[in-house]
């Protein structure tokens, strides 16, 4: 997918003219927080129950060279083929290989964010493969040739009226009308059933790896990828390196958090375990089953001081709390993953010259935070990245000088107090009519949007010298 | 595969990683606390079980005797498909029920094209999620339990545990006695989608519609209280 992060706020300008959109996005910044709250309640003590989760993914991490040796080893045991792709072009010729040695020509997918990074759809579909997308909103976004603007809800962007439309101009409806979501979603089930009967590859995501006994763990709602895992004869998993937990049971924290933090509810219809290929009595079920492992920048994040961005478990939970996404919409970040946690994994496993317009996409008001299952400290980390921008003069070279200039003047305090000892009477003069000005100069990115309010007259430090001298009153 | 990148990502793994031994890997994930359960909906684990069911939105019934599972299974398939027939895994607990006391017809096997409903008995089920478990198998194809448009599931109450944990231990204790099994999967309502414009939608792939028996003794008030406590 080509990226565009770097014009984010010219993607975010156009992103709100479209006002249905950007009501749609409204309604689901009101509804999602609520659902998450009430299902956050009922589990009780969400604090020790995310530091529970913490422990265990930091100690996996610590040792993730240990947990995926003793994976792969559980894994071959179990009957799999294990790949390690290095890269995402790595990834995808793996696949496309499989595939190919099995003269594939139809693939059924399953929602899987890995594959989405690596392009592996246009890949496979370049060299001659027809590849269906099965879960219902990357169904329609693939329909639509568009990409997912949220990690757990792709279609968010889509009205149920643009459906409709897509449907009766890719479908052949015949008379029938569609008149409402359920017929919609039936028409779906109804043309993807035959694409899942007759696909010769499935390919599926991993929501973790268990290190002790080499089994996946796939979590959705609608069973989608649970048929691309069962009906195919070759299951091919795609997930990343730092996916591990030690113990099955290690995974009850994250599916304690997981779908409560995504869509409230306390557990997703289907958490699913696969270990490998059909066993002998066996009626269903791949004959053969591979598991590609990708690094795509994980191993440098895994040394490097971003490294709690691996702990994240993908619940989208940080894209509905954020101001900014809420506004503006998954498509203005211009890549794969958008929101916070997005701002902090693009520029790692792109590039920061690519995209680093998406660390200032943050007001810090510290919602995803809060929020985050993981207790990944987003607001710090994209702190962290702006740093860095500056440093490497990634910035434009006005704001540079604007941000040096005032960290020099801070350091002066005679200067500092002198100029805004200055300043600050004279805009009380010229504001004291009006309270505030619609237009100042030097400032008219803000005043653009809303007016400057006018000082009051004293500086702070006027104000705490004047009260420093009469302390007891 | 290319040797190259394993070997390559391994490098990078150890570099990053603490190098200790095995045993002190062990113990220090020994030694992490474990994940609190949410507080269940009613102290009875099989009211809970119940309640957590109709939350995922299932429906349910309890049946005391094998001649009451017979006659729930065949008054539901009535009411809703006014047929006998059904689709079940080679699951031998199944084979033994008494059906044509009930005047059902059931099939043993994989589902097949067009057949609407299957019926599914749990391994184990966990009320905490109210969820029904089930391994891929000869007794439970993968299929009966994604492709029916209804799913029937059996569970038997001395297969209830109260969490998530404690459901690991029986399926680890399982997989020792009788090796890993390919899939185990969790099942915690109807199939379900709200991609588009976040409307809840049932039957999105798999089953719309999920009903749980709950097999063995229970309370005989047991189903009305589960449903006062949801509505
Ligand atoms: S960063 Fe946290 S809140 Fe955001 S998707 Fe990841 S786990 Fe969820």
């Amino acid at each position: 997918m080509e990226q565009r992060s770097n014009t984010f706020l010219e993607n975010a300008s156009e992103a709100l003219k479209n006002t249905e959109q950007a009501k749609r996005r409204d309604s689901m910044a009101r509804l999602t927080p609520l659902l998450r709250s009430a299902a956050i309640e009922d589990v009780g003590d969400f604090e020790s129950l995310r530091q529970q989760m913490k422990q265990v993914r930091q100690h996996s991490l610590d040792n993730l060279d240990h947990y995926l040796t003793q994976f792969e080893q559980e894994a071959v045991h179990n009957g799999n083929r294990v790949h390690f792709a290095r890269d995402a072009e790595e990834l995808n010729s793996i696949v496309l290989d499989i595939c190919q040695q099995h003269d594939a020509r139809r693939v059924v997918k399953g929602k899987s964010m890995v594959t989405e990074e690596t392009g592996l759809n246009s890949f496979l579909q370049r060299a001659g493969l027809d590849v269906m997308e099965t879960d219902l909103g990357e169904y329609i976004i693939q329909q639509a040739v568009e990409t997912p603007s949220h990690i757990v809800t792709p279609a968010l962007h889509k009205s149920a009226e643009e459906v409709r439309e897509l449907f009766k101009d890719k479908h052949d409806l015949g008379p029938r009308e569609l008149e409402d979501t359920t017929d919609m979603v039936a028409e779906a089930r109804q043309v993807l059933r035959e694409h899942f009967l007759k696909a010769e590859v499935g390919i599926i995501g991993a929501n973790a790896l268990i290190a002790e006994n080499g089994y996946s763990m796939l979590v959705t709602n609608e069973g989608n990828g649970d048929l691309c895992a069962n009906l195919p004869k070759t299951l091919i998993v795609c997930t990343t390196i730092d996916r591990l937990l030690p113990r099955a049971e290690d995974a009850t924290a994250m599916l304690r958090l997981l779908a409560r933090s995504a869509t409230g509810q306390s557990q997703t219809a289907y958490t699913s375990f696969y270990s490998g290929p059909s066993r002998d009595g066996d009626v269903d079920g791949p004959q053969e089953t591979h598991i590609v492992l990708l690094d795509n920048a994980r191993s440098e994040m895994l040394t490097g001081d971003y490294r709690e961005m691996l702990e994240c478990i993908r619940c989208g939970a940080c894209l509905n709390h954020c101001p900014i996404f809420t506004s503006v919409g998954g498509h203005a970040y211009g890549w794969v993953y958008p929101g916070p946690m997005g701002s902090v994994l693009t520029p790692l496993l792109t590039s920061l010259e690519q995209s680093n317009a998406l660390p200032n996409a943050c007001t810090s008001c510290g919602r995803c935070a809060e929020v985050c299952p993981a207790d990944i400290p987003l607001p710090d980390l994209l702190r962290d990245l702006r740093h860095e921008e500056t440093r490497e003069k990634l910035s434009p070279s006005r704001w540079r000088l604007g941000l040096k200039l005032h960290a020099w003047v801070s350091q002066q305090p005679w200067l500092y107090r002198a100029l805004t000892a200055t300043i600050i009477p004279l805009l009380h003069l010229m504001g004291r009519r009006r309270g505030s000005f619609t237009r100042l100069p030097f400032a008219s990115g803000w005043t653009s949007e809303r007016n400057f309010p006018a000082p009051q007259g004293k500086t702070f430090m006027q104000l705490y010298k004047a009260g420093m001298k009469k302390p007891n009153e | 595969m290319s040797e190259s990148a394993r070997s390559e990502i391994f490098a990078k793994l150890r570099t990053a990683s603490r190098g200790g031994s095995a045993e002190a890997i062990d113990r220090e994930r020994q030694s992490l606390q474990s994940a609190p359960a949410p507080m269940p909906p009613a102290t009875e684990v099989c009211e809970a079980f119940l309640i957590n069911v109709l939350k995922n939105r299932g429906s349910i019934d309890c049946a005391a005797g094998r001649g009451e599972t017979v006659k729930a299974v065949a008054q539901y398939l009535y009411q809703y498909f006014r047929s006998h027939r059904l689709v079940a895994g080679n699951d031998p607990r199944l084979a033994a029920m008494p059906w044509r006391d009930a005047g059902v017809l059931p099939r043993f096997g994989g589902i097949e094209a067009g057949e609407p409903v299957a019926l599914s008995f749990a391994q184990l089920a966990v009320a905490e999620t109210g969820a029904i478990v089930t391994y891929t198998g000869k007794a439970n194809p993968a299929a009966n339990n994604l492709l029916p448009q209804h799913h029937i599931v059996l569970v038997d109450r001395t297969d209830l545990v109260a969490t998530q944990e404690q459901a690991w231990t029986r399926i680890n204790q399982d997989m020792e006695k009788r090796g890993r099994p390919r899939g185990i999967n969790f099942i915690a309502g109807p199939s379900s989608t709200a991609d588009i414009e976040g409307q809840l939608v049932y039957g999105a792939h798999g089953p719309r519609s999920w009903h749980v028996i709950l097999l063995g003794d229970t309370p005989a008030d047991i189903l009305a209280r589960a449903h006062s406590a949801v509505t």
